[in-house]
């Protein structure tokens, strides 16, 4: 028989062990959420839209001004079938330009790569394009290409053209002198080393310009909506600005961000897995 | 027989109107399989030599023959394995797929064939990196680097190795472990190979013949035979002969300090 004094201690030292157990699962918990790539920025996220929805009713501020993020939610949910082919014509347009401005700036980047000749020429005429701002430039698209998915292309293209050119260039160009060397004593030709040494070279750079990219066109096919359009999520917000309807404009505007950053650790996702050699892709962001 | 033949070669660096002799007169014969240092002050053109040899850069007199090749016409062959100060690995490659390299490229030099090629585990297994076949270059110490990048040359089955200076970047240790390392790997093999290196213990526990040089414009000042026996390993360090023959190239190279 266990004395009576032998049953308290027993009984506090369990509660001190469960006591510690649960110490242990806290620290255990703080170390996942400050180490996790998703937890703090979804909390911060929380927080802002807690923030927003309280100051909202709070302050009782007209629907027509801000509306609370859970009446945004609300039609957003609620109208989805109204949305969702307009999010996927703006998609389309943003996805098609990246691509094709992704495809002629690698191709001119590995002729420019090539000839600092060809550079001297071309390179100004890339910065004149990315210099001169691209909502000056979207109504004359409209003009000449009309109102469908066209122009929007284009205006994502150029936007994604120049970072990538820049970035393509250096990527082709910026490779190790003692590579280049070693390749040169076992006689490789100019295309072996372009697509044995230039070529994964410059993919961290191209990556690190796609993932800003593909934000960037998504924002020109919305420009491009602005100037002209009959659909697109660009289309919605420029309507409902007209005629005040502010929810419907968030929940236009929670779209394209949604997108966005879709689209960013889309980019990003491949980029992990491709470049697991690479220094930076360990990183986050 | 002789294997490589350099005769009369002078070179000059035409930089911004300056002219830089680089090299003078240099006539130097090297048998197959022979392994020889290159040795001199800083600047005397030791690099120079090497990429002529090796078909990376032209001269301006002279004549190299490399069994009976130009350099450009071996290098077209591919019988050079090269390494340089930095071992040269590709980053986004892992150790073994670097050491497939030499086999990828100019697939129609006849140097190197993929048929006779040796086992690329087994050849860094001997350089001690067994267990990093599959690792990338990033994941390695400069002294593991370093070793690729000669496991690479020597797999390669180019008969030809030209070695510039690729311990200067190690650590006193690291480096006397690599020279075993490679003396292991060179007496397995027996390709010739030109070694550039400032050490002097290094040149005179590899070589057979050391060529010492003169800087401003390059020349060389002497080639002194090595004849220490082979199969060599550490104890030879302890050899009396050894020691004679380090003094020996030191007075050649204070000889022109004055
Ligand atoms: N690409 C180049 N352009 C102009 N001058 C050069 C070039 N490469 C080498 N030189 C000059 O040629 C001379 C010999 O250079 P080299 O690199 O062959 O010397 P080295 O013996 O290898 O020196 P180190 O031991 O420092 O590596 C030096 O005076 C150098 O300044
Ligand atoms: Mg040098």
């Amino acid at each position: 028989m266990r004395s009576a004094a032998e049953e308290a201690t027993m009984i506090v030292r369990q509660e001190v062990r469960q006591k510690q157990r649960e110490d242990k699962l806290l620290v255990k918990l703080k170390l996942k959420f400050s180490e996790s790539i998703y937890l703090p920025p979804a909390a911060a996220f929380i927080a802002l839209f807690l923030l927003w929805e309280a100051a909202v009713r709070l302050l009782n501020v007209n629907p027509v001004t801000l509306p609370a993020p859970t009446a945004v939610v609300r039609e957003l949910v609620g109208s989805i079938a109204f949305y969702l082919p307009h999010a996927w014509v703006t998609l389309y347009e943003a996805l098609l330009g990246f691509f094709l401005g992704m495809a002629v700036a690698i191709t001119a980047g590995i002729f420019m790569a090539h000839s600092r000749l060809l550079e001297r020429m071309l390179l100004p005429i890339a910065i004149l394009a990315n210099v001169t701002p691209i909502m000056a430039i979207a109504p004359l698209f409209i003009l000449w290409f009309g109102f469908d998915a066209l122009p929007k292309v284009l205006i994502a293209a150029i936007i994604t053209f120049f970072p990538m050119l820049i970035n393509s260039i250096m990527g082709f160009r910026s490779i190790d002198e003692n590579h280049l060397e070693y390749m040169n004593s076992l006689h490789a030709s100019k295309r072996e080393i372009f697509t044995k040494l230039r070529l994964p070279n410059s993919l961290p750079y191209l990556f690190s310009a796609a993932r800003t990219c593909v934000s960037l066109s998504v924002m020109g096919a919305v420009v491009g909506e602005w100037s002209g359009s009959t659909e697109g999520l660009g289309n919605i917000i420029m309507m409902s600005s007209n005629y005040m309807q502010t929810e419907r404009m968030f929940s236009a505007i929670f779209m394209l961000a949604i997108m966005g950053i879709c689209l960013t650790n889309i980019v990003r996702f491949i980029e992990i897995k491709l470049l697991s050699w690479h220094v930076s892709s360990n990183r986050g962001i | 027989m002789t294997y490589i033949k350099i005769q009369q070669v002078s070179k000059f660096y035409k930089r911004r109107g300056q002219v830089t002799e680089a090299l003078r007169d240099i006539n130097l014969e090297f048998e197959q399989g022979t392994f020889v240092s290159l040795i001199g002050p800083s600047g005397c053109g030791k690099s120079t030599l090497l990429r002529i040899v090796g078909g990376l850069t032209d001269i301006d007199q002279g004549e190299v023959a490399i069994g009976g090749l130009s350099p450009l016409g071996a290098q077209k062959q591919k019988q050079f394995g090269f390494v340089p100060q930095s071992p040269a690995l590709f980053p986004w490659r892992t150790v073994l797929q670097n050491m497939n390299v030499p086999f990828e490229v100019n697939t129609k030099g006849t140097g190197m064939k993929l048929e006779q090629r040796e086992d690329p585990v087994e050849l860094l297994q001997s350089v001690g990196l067994g267990d990093f076949v599959h690792s990338y270059a990033k994941e390695l110490s400069g002294g593991m680097q370093q070793r690729v990048g000669i496991a690479r040359a020597f797999g390669s089955g180019a008969p030809i190795l030209l070695m510039d200076e690729p311990f200067s970047a190690l650590d006193e240790i690291t480096r006397e472990m690599i020279s075993y390392q490679l003396l292991d790997i060179w007496q397995s093999h027996q390709k010739t190979v030109l070694f550039v290196t400032h050490s002097l213990r290094e040149a005179v526990l590899l070589s057979d013949k050391v060529v010492v040089m003169s800087a401003r414009p390059g020349q060389v000042s002497k080639v002194i035979d090595i004849d220490l026996p082979r199969p060599r390993h550490a104890d030879i360090e302890d050899n009396e002969q050894f020691h004679h023959y380090i003094s020996e190239i030191r007075g050649y190279l204070r000889e022109k300090w004055k």
